[in-house]
């Protein structure tokens, strides 16, 4: 047995060093020989994701070597590596359960506490799924992206080698969440591999229950942006009663009013603001705007109440 | 724009619930060091114990390696 976790280990330690780059490079090459983008990636999209995958890493990395190198000996000396004895597995269970759960407090509150949604939008802008948009974060909602300084507390206290396996296991369910491939098409499809389907969609994240939270719509039986916040693990949306499967994949991705906000505004928002009027981003744009055919209802209709936020985007 | 009541209300039952949730795994492990009786805390300790005695001893060679 401690033979087998020593070797699971080594393996783990080798993927962590070049197996997510790799792995996202492999899936990228996948999707654009098959034509997934089709023409779908236009010039300044383009410019949102490379930035917003490249320019965080020079802020974010530094800032966080700092915290785990300095903050952490300096508010916590004598604990280095105290709890070394923990057992791999129970390690690893320990990290998983901070980790996700961290992340998916930290996702789903920034859907619905209406301040925060703006941090998250760029996430959400892009209208395709696939490798290029996995990465497209606000540099800001990267940079206090929660469940990282859990974890590097807890590989401070000595649960290294468990968080480098979460790590990679996570990294990669979430990258193929994120794709375009939708490899969970065939449980779905044959009736022999439906009780397999039943456990994966309720314990992680897979294609259909991601997309379904980068659809432009929701509550129409497949895009579901108020829930399926899920990174890893998507038990915590069942848990939680915030979980959509339909084993559906939504016609339209993206944010129903969005018009292309620039490269800038979209990376550092409230930074920098977009120019195009009326977008949530704009220096006098709404905090959270309707989808438009809800806006349409609502022209329609002008005698209406203040409008509920479990109609809008931020509350997916 | 204000968060909806009935989702704050939600926000908060769901955050006591993961206290626990985040608790759990310790819980478990602790209970089943209890059960099996394995004290995996005292290894580390022993092992540091030797470690220590073995580089405490005295050097009788005067610096010299010969």
């Amino acid at each position: 047995m401690e033979a087998t976790i020593e070797f699971i280990k080594k393996i783990v330690e080798n993927l962590n060093g070049f197996g997510f780059p790799f792995l996202v490079f492999f899936i990228g090459v996948l999707e654009f020989s098959f034509g997934l983008y089709k023409r779908k990636w236009p010039k300044n999209e383009r410019w949102v994701d490379i930035t917003c995958f490249t320019l965080p890493r020079l802020i974010i990395r530094p800032v966080f070597a700092y915290y785990a190198l300095h903050f952490l000996p300096f508010v916590l000396p004598g604990f280095k590596n105290v709890f070394t004895w923990v057992p791999f597995l129970w390690g690893f269970g320990i990290i998983a359960v901070a980790d996700d759960l961290t992340q998916y407090w930290y996702h789903r509150l920034h859907h619905e506490i209406p301040w925060l949604w703006r941090f998250h939008r760029t996430h959400h802008s892009a209208s395709y799924m696939g490798m290029a948009m996995a990465s497209r974060q606000n540099a800001i909602y990267s940079l206090f992206f929660s469940q990282t300084y859990l974890t590097a507390a807890l590989v401070y206290l000595g649960l290294g080698i468990p968080a480098i396996a979460v790590r990679v296991i996570k990294s990669t369910i979430t990258t193929l969440a994120h794709s375009s491939i939708a490899w969970d098409k065939p449980f779905y499809k044959y009736k022999v591999l439906h009780p397999i389907a039943w456990v994966l969609e309720r314990l992680i994240s897979t294609p259909a229950t991601h997309h379904a939270h980068h659809a432009a719509t929701t509550d129409d039986g497949v895009g579901y942006y108020k829930g399926n916040f899920g990174n890893m693990f998507f038990l915590w949306d069942i848990i939680f009663g915030t979980a959509l499967i339909s084993r559906q994949y939504p016609k339209a991705y993206g944010i129903s009013h969005y018009e292309g906000d620039q490269w800038y505004a979209q990376l550092l928002w409230p930074i920098f603001k977009s120019k195009v009027p009326g977008s949530e981003l704009a220096a006098d744009g709404p905090v959270v705007r309707l989808d438009i055919a809800k806006e349409e209802l609502v022209k329609e209709e002008p005698v209406q109440k203040e409008p509920e936020i479990s109609y809008l985007q931020a509350a997916n | 724009m204000k968060i909806e009541q009935a989702t704050k209300e939600r926000i908060v039952r769901n955050v006591v619930l993961s206290l626990f949730i985040y608790l759990l795994p310790i819980a478990l492990m602790f209970l089943t060091f209890t059960i099996t009786g394995q004290r995996p805390w005292e290894k580390k300790a022993q092992k540091q114990e030797n470690l220590k005695s073995s580089t405490n001893k005295p050097n009788l060679n005067n610096g010299s390696n010969d």
